[in-house]
């Protein structure tokens, strides 16, 4: 086996997806615009986990979350769960899911996200009962949305620096 | 068949059990955090690491503010300073008296026999980031436990209360605003001294009065203070002005509505107000619950009046 290489631009681009997660836009920006961020943690891991499933293990996944959590005041642990989860998902599938179209992998990251807002919005419920807002989908389409470009991007970006 | 596609695809490792097992201990964080107060200095040394992610986070925003401020005319910048010096003037005036109505104050309190109130300690702090959630209204500001910060002191801006410290790591603290729906502060009308507490509804500009008879002296333009019952925060700081008091046939309560004093969308540099001149350590097994509905726990019903003037001490 080649050794593992590459480690620093994973921790780089995760590094990224929770900048991207508390981007605070300029005043200027239309208010309505923060429905929109995509779920960026769900699409950088789904990312990883698809392309170098070696690499992304699932305690790494959680310990993420948990960062996460910490950045957006969530319950501790939610975030965590629903990233390994996310990670266990993806492993368990990543051939598949890599002869899948772009378009049915924009759908799978659609689900994946919708499905981590009903859980985490449920745990909201329940923990303090706030009532989950029916644009939450929005954030789960832009996510799907978004994939094609982050997977370009990131592709692209994963040769040139060579990490397996 | 089945089988073979099974094998194919899926595989038999033990991760699945490592994920029930990381499931499992995120639901056991999740109970203790909401049960007791274990996870707080984890959660704090968490956010300290985690600062330049909010400061990065937070850059694009100041960016934004800077180029708008350097692009400002000069015609501009004349307009505002002639409207600050104006401000000034007025509070420089205010404050001459200030000073006499303090000291007269102070004697009259000290015939009644009642203690005075010592003047809270303040330091100003600067808002480095916000928690972008839609169901919370959180800001991050630059100070912490280093600063002197502790969990529950209260944030006020240039117009009133702002806000409290929910979690102080050592470099930055989480600030809940006034205005987030698990925020609730005990305030007083300032024309007739009626009691309520004055709840956020998760609206950035609006609070309401709960549990209000519909019998109630309040009206619309009413300035309310902080009334300092509960311990938590200190007496008489502005919180907001009643907008709007509905009165609703089928309902025993009144619907009354609040705007926030404080400049809770635009404000960024805030000041952290130490309560620690008793008040605060007096009602300390209330600390216990700052994330969720703090002052709820002694509600104050208007027309239940406290049997002992200022702050039931």
């Amino acid at each position: 086996m080649n050794p593992t290489r590459g480690g620093w631009f994973i921790a780089l681009s995760l590094f990224f997806a929770l900048v991207l997660s508390v981007l605070h836009l300029p005043a200027w920006w239309p208010h309505w615009l923060a429905w929109l961020r995509p779920h960026w943690a769900i699409v950088f891991v789904f990312f990883w986990v698809l392309h170098v499933p070696g690499r992304m293990g699932l305690i790494w996944a959680w310990v993420f979350g948990l960062l996460l959590d910490v950045l957006l005041a969530d319950p501790l642990g939610l975030n965590a769960a629903i990233l390994a989860t996310v990670t266990f998902v993806t492993w368990q599938l990543y051939e598949r899911l890599r002869m899948y179209t772009l378009a049915q992998q924009c759908a799978t990251v659609f689900l994946m996200v919708l499905g981590a807002d009903l859980i985490s919005g449920t745990v909201h419920f329940l923990m303090s009962g706030s009532e989950l807002d029916p644009a939450f989908a929005l954030s789960a389409l832009t996510s799907g949305l978004v994939w094609p470009l982050v997977n370009a991007l990131m592709s692209r970006l994963t040769i040139q620096f060579r990490v397996v | 068949m089945e089988a073979a596609i099974k094998a194919l695809f899926l595989r038999q490792s033990g991760a699945g059990y490592l994920l029930l097992a990381l499931v499992i201990l995120s639901l056991a964080l999740m109970a203790v955090e909401q049960t007791t107060r274990l996870l707080a200095p984890v959660r704090a040394t968490l956010l300290t690491g985690l600062m330049p992610v909010t400061v990065i986070g937070e850059s694009p925003y100041l960016l934004g503010r800077t180029a708008s401020e350097a692009m400002a005319t000069r015609e501009q910048l004349q307009a505002r300073n002639q409207e600050l010096e104006a401000q000034f003037l007025s509070l420089s005036h205010l404050a001459q008296q200030y000073h006499v109505l303090r000291a007269e104050n102070e004697r009259l309190l000290a015939l009644v026999e009642s203690r005075a109130r010592l003047p809270a300690e303040v330091m100003a702090a600067e808002i480095i980031g916000i928690v972008p959630r839609e169901n919370t209204l959180q800001v991050i500001i630059d100070r912490g436990t280093q600063a002197g910060v502790t969990e529950g002191d209260p944030v006020i801006d240039a117009r009133g209360l702002f806000g409290q410290v929910v979690e102080a790591g050592v470099y930055s603290s989480r600030v809940l605003l006034v205005t987030d729906k698990d925020h609730a502060v005990p305030v007083e009308v300032n024309r007739n001294g009626v009691r309520s507490i004055a709840g956020g509804t998760g609206r950035i500009d609006r609070m309401e009065l709960e549990f209000v008879p519909v019998t109630t002296d309040i009206v619309v333009g009413d300035e309310l203070v902080t009334s300092g019952l509960g311990g938590r925060f200190p007496r008489g700081y502005p919180v907001g002005t009643v907008t709007e008091v509905v009165v609703e046939t089928n309902s025993s309560f009144a619907r009354v509505t609040v705007a926030p004093a404080a400049e809770l969308d635009r404000s960024r540099h805030v000041l952290v107000v130490f309560a620690r001149d008793g008040q605060a350590a007096a009602d300390g097994a209330q600390s216990g619950d700052a994330g969720s509905a703090p002052e709820s726990g002694v509600a104050d019903v208007p027309g239940e009046r406290a049997a002992t003037p200022e702050g039931g001490q």
